[in-house]
């Protein structure tokens, strides 16, 4: 016989689990397990994944509102502990840990997400040595951005103004911890960035008293990290307590471990430098009278030197050596002359032992006797000459044409010709004849006739 | 007439400055480069800013000043 059993329909079996588990199990538990098959739906925000152990899984779902609470980021493989309620999706037919809140497991919530933070930004080289920037020596107008009421801003400007109080100091009040502060603070970076070409602010200190990681937890946001990066202007972090490190101590050009240290970092101690110029306007006196010092010692030195003392020594000595020079001259003269005398008086007595007069008279005698010989001699010569001279002359008279004249001969001329008529051929019939007679007289006549012998 | 322009730019040398010229100035001094007269001006350069920078120092600021997108804002309104 068959038994006649219930027939469930699918909804109410699943409202019987619903039911047995309600009673069952604690309304909130916590669950220890690996996340697998993490997603977080974009669109809803909800987050989708399955918490697992050795043996078996469990489907979780955590809506959007708890997932943005979640500081760190979930992983698969990641050990965590999800705290929530199970209830059943009669829609998919499965029962799930709605969970509210999850926590890595073995270590903070927080300090994973700071870990996690720290990766990624060092990563993008936001905490590169090179990139931070130099702080001013000796700045003059520094903005703080704090809180307005809590310790950090008096801190901060006691420490300052302790060691420097010829600066000036700029607040821009922001919220340093809850909800949308590193929003805010952010914000206020680029603001002050943007208008500092009107306020002219050369550091920046970003900070806040200590606190518990929560309270801190906006100065280990990447809103804030990025915005001291971006920053122009130098920013130093002073946060919290000794021990606390946030991201904005690791983004920043310097860090102040407490607000009560931001002194020491941002400004130099006024003393040390009033100590520094004192020390300087020091040497500059002592290298001065140094200087003068010097300057006087040498022209000391100058004046007790001979050029001073004695002036005209060069004078002096070139007056000496022209003394000597001349003596030198007229001693050298001297001898000069003396040997010319010497040598003169030699000469002279060479030239007498000759007895040159002696001599003389008898080259005298012999060059008279020569002369008479000369003179008679030329005598007879002379006369000799002029009888052969009147016998040649007496003989060339003889021979002259002329005197055939006187003997009553004459010479005949022709006229025409001029020719001397010798023969009867020198002369023409009718021809002028000219006729020289002794004593130059002359005749003229004609030709009237030839006749041959 | 040279010392007055000298004593207005110096006045209006920030503290930065003023300390870099003071330190070129004794680094050329001791170096025993330039001549007593040269020295003696500088010395005397040297000295005004040494003045300065100590008046810088000696002013005191007591409050604090505000900076904020508020108010620039109430700035801009008050004109």
């Amino acid at each position: 016989m068959q038994n006649k059993a219930r027939i469930y329909t699918v909804s109410q079996v699943n409202l019987l689990v619903k039911v047995a588990l309600e009673e069952r199990l604690p309304s909130r538990l916590t669950v220890r397990g690996e996340i697998s098959d993490w997603k977080l739906h974009k669109e809803s925000g909800h987050c989708y994944f399955s918490l697992k152990d050795e043996d078996g899984i469990l489907p979780c779902v955590m809506w959007a509102s708890s997932c943005r609470s979640v500081k760190f980021s979930p992983e698969d493989g990641m050990a965590v502990l999800a705290t929530g309620h199970i209830d059943v999706y009669v829609a998919g037919g499965k029962y799930q840990l709605y969970v509210e809140r999850i926590e890595p497991e073995g270590v903070g919530a927080l300090q994973l997400a700071f870990e996690q933070m720290v990766k990624k930004l060092a990563a993008e080289g936001l905490f590169d040595e090179a990139r931070k920037k130099p702080l001013p020596e000796y700045p003059m107008r520094i903005g703080i951005l704090t809180s307005e009421s809590g310790a950090a801003i008096e801190d901060i400007k006691d420490s300052i103004w302790n060691r420097w109080p010829c600066t000036r100091l700029f607040l821009y009040p922001v919220p340093v911890q809850g909800e949308g502060a590193a929003q805010k603070i952010a914000a206020a970076l680029r603001d002050v960035n943007r208008r500092n070409s009107k306020l002219s602010l050369e550091v920046l200190i970003v900070g806040r008293g200590g606190g518990s990681p929560e309270d801190l937890w906006a100065f280990n946001e990447e809103v804030l990290a990025r915005a001291i990066y971006d920053s122009r202007i130098p920013v130093i972090s002073a946060v919290g307590h000794e021990i606390d490190t946030t991201i904005a101590d690791l983004v920043a050009d310097a860090r102040a471990s407490t607000p009560t240290k931001a002194g020491v970092v941002a400004v130099p101690d006024m003393q040390e430098v009033l100590g520094r110029l004192a020390a300087i306007e020091g040497r500059l006196a002592g290298e001065i009278t140094a200087g003068l010092e010097l300057a006087g010692q040498r022209l000391q030195t100058l004046l007790a030197s001979s050029v001073f003392r004695n002036p005209l020594l060069p004078v002096r000595n070139r007056e000496q050596e022209l003394d000597e020079l001349q003596t030198a001259l007229t001693g050298s003269v001297r001898e000069m002359l003396t040997r010319a005398q010497r040598k003169l008086t030699e000469s002279y007595e060479q030239v007498r032992k000759i007895e040159p007069h002696r001599l003389l008279g008898r080259k005298m005698v012999e060059l008279n006797n020569w002369q008479n010989l000369a003179n008679s001699g030329i005598k007879g010569i002379i006369n000799s000459c002029r009888m052969k001279l009147t016998a040649a002359a007496n003989r060339l008279a003889a021979l002259n044409p002329k005197s055939v004249l006187q003997r009553g001969y004459s010479i005949t001329t022709n006229r025409k010709t001029g020719l001397v008529v010798r023969g009867l051929g020198d002369v023409e019939i009718g021809d002028s004849l000219i006729t020289e007679l002794a004593s130059e007289n002359l005749i003229e006549s004609k030709v009237t006739n030839k006749v041959k012998s | 007439m040279a010392d007055k322009k000298q004593k207005n730019d110096i006045s209006k040398m920030s503290f930065e400055e003023a300390i870099k010229e003071l330190t070129s100035i004794v680094g050329k001094i001791e170096q025993g480069q330039i001549p007593l007269q040269d020295s003696l001006e500088q010395y005397e350069r040297g000295m005004a800013l040494i003045k300065h920078c100590r008046g810088i120092l000696q002013q005191a600021e007591k409050r604090i000043e505000k900076i904020s997108e508020l108010e620039e804002k109430s700035k801009e309104q008050d004109g």
